[in-house]
Parts: structure tokens; C-alpha cells; sequence
């Protein structure tokens, strides 16, 4: 079944998505634009994997702004459970309720009935993901590599029939199966099973152009020079190496701390000053530092980009 | 969108069958896709059309690959398959030529192999009864020593003595974790009718995390007489713990997690034949770790992870990168041990330049040169 789009809402094919996106501030390609596309389709989740800071998020947040749904999002720890991730009673209420209906000579039945109905009921957000009444939502499970193989499996299952069950209720399935998207940094590979229902993409880091045109899009009022110099220094960066490369996220970060000090160009001493946005650790700025900024800065990157 | 859209595309009716012969191909060229991904790549290919070829491409991929791998492969499957120009044929597949390196490494598993004359069942280690002294003198005989009369006896109790100790371990880790925490909705449930007041009280089964174990085993030719008692020893490890992940070293690094999730320890040694590519050769333990930690470190480095390396700490790499590398290790995870051989020596002194630079990271150096000293691990490895 899939999802149900919001009224006057139409996707024809993967270039609406492109643009969709596009005018959300976000840069896609063809690829990933296509497997989105196939995502609302075909009604299947999307998992994207890649390293940190390539935008995984970013896809779902913008997917939901594009199509006007709204974002449910669910971030993935270590002991992630059932309670936090898809209902728990509201137990002071139900205590507060007992006390108060002491007096009313309900019939324990009766009370059980009525703590254990929908109005003590705390919806997390896999059980809101499947209860959209008009049009489906886009739901984000971020980080999913996170949660253990448990959940992973409760997960699974969600996936495959958008129903759940609560003991004291019944089952809710859901009207409108929502747009997911999951997202993995890979800490740990994840269950066949759970890989095979979903749309793989692997996001890698962005090309010179494409990275070129993010930075432009995120951050318009960037000298053209210094933006060129900035993208080539992070795609050198990335060569070297590092504990963490950096991400688009570090990129525009850079870049806009040095619009911030006023830099129009790149030049070794704002580069030191401002490291820490690309480095995130000792070891890593210790390797730039190495590698010597003043090589990395790129000579006269405007005229080769041209070229 | 692209030049080539639509000629590549054959006829209506025979479109189907060839999408469903494309990931047959793939299967036959190693992704993992079954037979649901054909019907899903179908699904795939009506869903965005076949007018444009990456588009195509694309949707396809997302279908039939699973991880990175598979996704770096791809391409070449697509353009092997559909042609690079417009209406090409199906190129036939191609094989990759037999590594050289992998044949090296074959032949060398093979001779340890050969040494090795333990059953293919694992449990027949307590039929033939060895006198006391016999075993005595075997759990101290340092496998290098070893007569060759000796090792088949040598091979079996070890075994059964490594799979008693991790069994020993597993259980050790449930009891010790075990704690109660109150299931408040079960207990509200329960006590409804006493008005509210809780006094019978739910407990919720506690969940047990076993440590995550991470085995780094050199198979360089100075660990040769060893090499084969550390393997089954992180078979007797992976097999009781969950969560293991074992890897070789020598000049390079080889993940064999999986391999040696065979059914006996003999089938997993016989299928570590296939891959390893390196063995017996030189060591780079500074370079194997750098590569551990950028591949795997995210993966398998945890507050919760006991890192072991069973090596004797002769590197021809730089000291220095062993220890930047041990470092990063040491921040990341509980605790790392080291397991040396030739600590067993009694004139041995870690004086080598690579060991004493790794020496600062380690938490426990041990000896590992016999069985006796393999089996004084478990008490290192529980928890305290």
C-alpha cells in the first residue's frame, strides 16, 4: 500500500523530486531523487547509510517539508524500547484515577477498562507514524544502527504491517502507511531482513560541483572565491585520511565561520583560527596541520573549475 | 535527461525477462539480492519507467544492493549487463583473475591445516581419558615445543578445555547482571483493586549485555607455532560470547568474523583457507591497527568491548604508529589486553620497539605460549 499524499499533492517522477527538494535548500541528484521517489511509489522505506554529516536527516526533514507532511522523528539509542519508542501507559494518571474513583463503586473491571483506555495513553512515535487520519506523515527512525538487534526486529515487523498491537486496546493499523526514511552511520551492520525491505542508498560525500552548489544554496551571501577555496580545501581534507573526515555539515560550518570574521579568501592564519570546525579532534587537526594548510589552500581554484 | 534514453531498452515483452535475468546475474556476480529482490527490481522498473537509463540504474540499485560494497559494485554489473553503448549484448561474465596473494596464503593455511588432526566434531573431547600427569604436562607444554606425537592430544583438550572456559564465562556474565527493576504497568494492573496502592510489585526481566569481545590475532611467520591454537581459541571465544568480531593481521588485516561461525572448528579452519591473504608474512602492527580502527572502529570499538591481541609484538612498521593507533583503541573501549607468546620465556623482556611502545595502552600483558596460560584468561576476562 502507499502513502497517501496530501490532496493536490502529485510526484510523477524522480526530476519532481529533484526540484521538490531543491526548493527545500537541499541539492540532490538523480539518484537518490529516484529511490525517494520510489520510496512514496511503492510505499517502501528508504534506509540511507553514510558516513556523518552527508544530510541523511536532512532527507527526511526536507521530504516532509516538500510534500507538506508532517515529521515524526524517532532517534535510536543503545536500550531503545518498546515504551519509549511506541506507547507507554501514563501511570501517575491511572494511580491519580484509581484514587478518585475509589468512591464510585466501579467494579474492578469496570476501572480496569477505563485506566486502560486511550485517554492514559502516552503515544510515542511509531504508534503517532501509523495513526495520520488524512494523508500519511513521513516518519524518521534516525540512527538506527544504534538500537539493538531487539528493536531492530519489533522494527521489522512494523514495517512490513504498519499495525500494532496493545495488549489492553487492541490493534491500531494504520489508515495512511507513512513515508519512511531510515538512517545508518553503520556503527553496526544491520539485519538482512530488515535491509532487504527497504531501498538501499549510500550516500557518499558530495563531488566538487555538487558540494560547490550546496554551499552556495546554504549560505548565498559567500564570496564565490572564498567558497571555491573552501570546498577544494575540504576536498583534500578528505584524502588525508582522518579519524572523521569532515561532512557537508563541517563545510558549511567552516564556511560560515569564516564569513563570519570577514574572510574573503583563505589564507593559512584564518584557516589555523578557525580548524576546529573541520578537525574534530586532536589528532585529525594535527594531520591538517601536517599536510600543510598553505598546500591545501588551492592556487587559483577559479580558473580551473571553469576549465 | 540522458543521450542514451529509450535505445537501450529492448522490446515491451521481453523487458520483464531480462530485468529478471539482470539480477540473476548480480546474484551469479556475488550481491546478495534473492529471488524476493527480482520481484521487488521488477516492481522497481514499473514504478519509475525504463525511458531513462540512470534513472533505471538507480532504481535498481536501491533494489539489489544492501551495503556499500554491493552499491561500489553495481555500476560495473549494470554496464556489464545493459552495455555501456545503447543496445549492446550481454557480455558474457567475467571472472577476475586468481589472486596470487590469496594462492600464497591457501597454501599456507593448508600446511596448518595439515598439522591439524582434530575431528570434525567438537564434542568427542571427553572419550579418551588421559592420565592426570599427562594432562598436567600438556596444559604447560608451550605450543611451539610441542613433539609432533604430542599435538593431536595437545589439539583436542584444548578445545574442550577452551569451550568449558567460555561456557564458564557466558554463564558467569548472566548471573552477575542480573538485577530487578519494577514494571510499573504490570504492577499497576495488579493492584487496581487495593485502590491505587502499590503492593504487589511486577518485576521486568532485566536485559543481560554481555561484553563485546574484539580478537586481533597475528598470523605473521614468527606466530606460526601459535597461529593455530589462537585460532581455535577465538573459535571457543565467537562461539560462546555473542557479540565477537575476530580479525588477522599481518602486513594487512582480514575481518573472519564469519568464517568462523562454521559448524566444527575443522570446517572453519577449512574455510579460513579461502580468504586469508597474507598469512605468514611479514607483520605491520602499527598499519593493521590504523586500518582496524578506520574500517571497523566505528562498528565494534565500545564502552563495553575487551580488546584483544594475540601477537608478539614484532613489527617492521614504526613504533610510533602502533602506539597512536593503541592509543585511539585504548580511549574508545573497556580494556585492552595484550597476549604474548614469548612472555611465557623466562628471559623474555618486551624490549622490542614495537611492544614497548604499546606497552603504555595495555591493561593486562599476558603470557599465551600454552594452554594453561590461554585458560588463565578467563579470569581477565570477567567482569569486576
Amino acid at each position: 500500500m502507499p502513502p497517501t499524499l496530501p490532496p493536490g499533492k502529485q510526484i510523477n517522477d524522480p526530476s519532481d523530486v529533484v526540484r521538490g527538494l531543491e526548493q527545500q535548500g537541499y541539492i540532490t541528484d538523480t539518484a537518490l531523487a529516484t529511490v525517494v521517489f520510489l520510496g512514496t511509489r511503492l510505499g517502501k522505506p528508504v534506509l540511507l547509510e553514510g558516513h556523518a554529516g552527508l544530510g541523511k536527516t536532512e532527507v527526511a526533514k526536507v521530504l516532509a517539508g516538500f510534500l507538506g507532511a508532517r515529521l515524526i522523528r524517532l532517534q535510536c539509542y543503545e536500550g531503545l524500547d518498546v515504551n519509549s519508542a511506541v506507547y507507554e501507559w501514563n501511570y501517575q494518571k491511572q494511580l491519580l484515577a484509581i484514587k478518585i474513583e475509589e468512591r464510585t463503586r466501579q467494579t474492578v473491571e469496570e476501572q480496569e477498562k477505563h485506566i486502560f483506555s486511550r485517554e492514559f495513553l502516552l503515544e510515542r512515535p511509531l504508534l503517532q507514524a501509523i495513526q495520520a487520519q488524512d494523508f500519511s506523515p513521513v516518519l524518521l527512525v534516525d540512527e538506527v544502527d544504534r538500537a539493538d538487534e531487539a528493536f531492530e526486529a519489533f522494527l521489522l515487523e512494523l514495517l512490513s504491517d504498519f499495525q500494532i498491537t496493545i495488549p489492553e486496546l487492541g490493534t491500531v493499523r494504520a489508515r495512511h502507511v507513512p513515508h519512511v526514511i531510515l538512517t545508518s552511520n553503520r556503527s553496526r551492520e544491520l539485519g538482512d531482513a530488515l535491509k532487504r525491505r527497504c531501498l538501499y542508498h549510500w550516500i557518499d560525500y558530495p563531488s566538487l560541483e555538487k558540494e560547490l552548489r550546496i554551499v552556495k544554496t546554504r549560505l548565498p551571501g559567500i564570496e564565490a572565491e572564498l567558497s571555491n577555496q573552501v570546498v577544494r580545501f575540504v576536498q583534500s581534507v578528505r584524502k588525508l585520511q582522518l579519524y572523521k573526515p569532515p561532512g557537508i555539515a563541517e563545510t558549511l560550518d567552516w564556511a560560515q565561520a569564516l564569513t563570519s570574521l570577514g574572510k574573503r579568501e583563505l589564507d593559512p592564519a584564518g584557516v589555523e583560527a578557525t580548524l576546529g570546525c573541520l578537525a574534530k579532534s586532536m589528532e585529525d587537526a594535527g594531520k591538517i596541520t601536517e599536510a600543510g594548510v598553505s598546500n591545501l589552500i588551492a592556487k587559483n581554484p577559479t580558473a580551473d573549475l571553469r576549465g | 535527461m540522458n543521450a542514451d534514453s529509450g535505445s537501450m531498452i529492448p522490446e515491451e515483452e521481453t523487458l520483464v525477462s531480462r530485468i529478471v535475468e539482470f539480477c540473476r546475474f548480480c546474484r551469479a556476480s556475488g550481491l546478495s539480492a534473492g529471488v524476493k529482490q527480482s520481484v521487488d527490481a521488477l516492481e522497481a522498473a514499473r514504478g519509475v519507467g525504463v525511458r531513462d537509463r540512470d534513472i533505471l540504474k538507480s532504481a535498481l540499485r536501491s533494489v539489489l544492493c544492501s551495503n556499500k560494497d554491493e552499491w561500489e559494485q553495481f555500476d560495473d554489473l549494470f554496464e556489464a549487463y545493459w552495455g555501456s553503448a545503447p543496445g549492446s549484448a550481454i557480455s558474457p561474465r567475467k571472472r577476475p583473475p586468481a589472486d596470487q596473494r590469496l594462492l600464497r596464503g591457501f597454501r599456507a593455511i593448508t600446511t596448518l591445516i595439515g598439522k591439524s588432526t582434530a575431528r570434525d566434531t567438537e564434542d568427542d573431547g571427553g572419550k579418551a581419558v588421559l592420565g592426570a600427569t599427562a594432562l598436567e604436562r600438556l596444559r604447560r607444554t608451550d605450543f611451539s615445543q610441542a613433539s609432533q606425537d604430542d599435538l593431536p592430544e595437545l589439539e583436542r583438550i584444548a578445545i574442550r578445555l577452551l569451550r568449558e572456559m567460555s561456557l564458564r564465562l557466558s554463564r558467569r556474565f548472566k548471573s552477575m547482571r542480573e538485577g530487578r527493576q519494577v514494571d510499573l504497568r504490570r504492577t499497576i494492573r495488579r493492584n487496581i483493586s487495593r485502590g491505587g496502592d502499590l503492593i504487589d510489585l511486577s518485576y521486568k526481566a532485566r536485559k543481560i549485555q554481555q561484553d563485546r569481545l574484539v580478537v586481533l590475532l597475528d598470523i605473521s611467520g614468527s606466530m606460526n607455532p601459535y597461529s593455530l591454537f589462537f585460532l581455535r581459541f577465538a573459535y571457543a571465544l565467537q562461539r560462546h560470547f555473542k557479540r565477537v568480531d575476530t580479525f588477522l593481521f599481518s602486513t594487512q588485516l582480514t575481518e573472519i568474523t564469519v568464517l568462523l561461525r562454521g559448524r566444527s572448528p575443522a570446517q572453519a579452519m577449512r574455510s579460513l583457507a579461502e580468504q586469508a591473504a597474507g598469512w605468514s608474512g611479514g607483520t605491520k602492527i602499527g598499519e593493521s591497527l590504523r586500518e582496524f580502527v578506520t574500517c571497523h572502529g566505528t562498528r565494534v570499538l565500545s564502552r563495553d568491548t575487551v580488546f584483544i591481541v594475540l601477537s608478539d609484538g614484532w613489527d617492521t612498521g614504526p613504533p610510533e604508529a602502533l602506539a597512536e593507533q593503541l592509543h585511539t583503541i585504548r580511549r574508545r573501549v573497556r580494556r585492552v589486553m595484550w597476549l604474548n607468546p614469548l612472555l611465557g620465556l623466562p628471559e623474555y623482556k618486551p624490549i622490542t620497539r614495537g611492544m614497548s611502545a604499546a606497552l603504555p595502552y595495555i591493561d593486562v600483558f599476558a603470557p599465551a605460549h600454552n594452554l594453561e596460560s590461554l585458560l588463565a584468561l578467563e579470569r581477565h576476562l570477567a567482569r569486576n
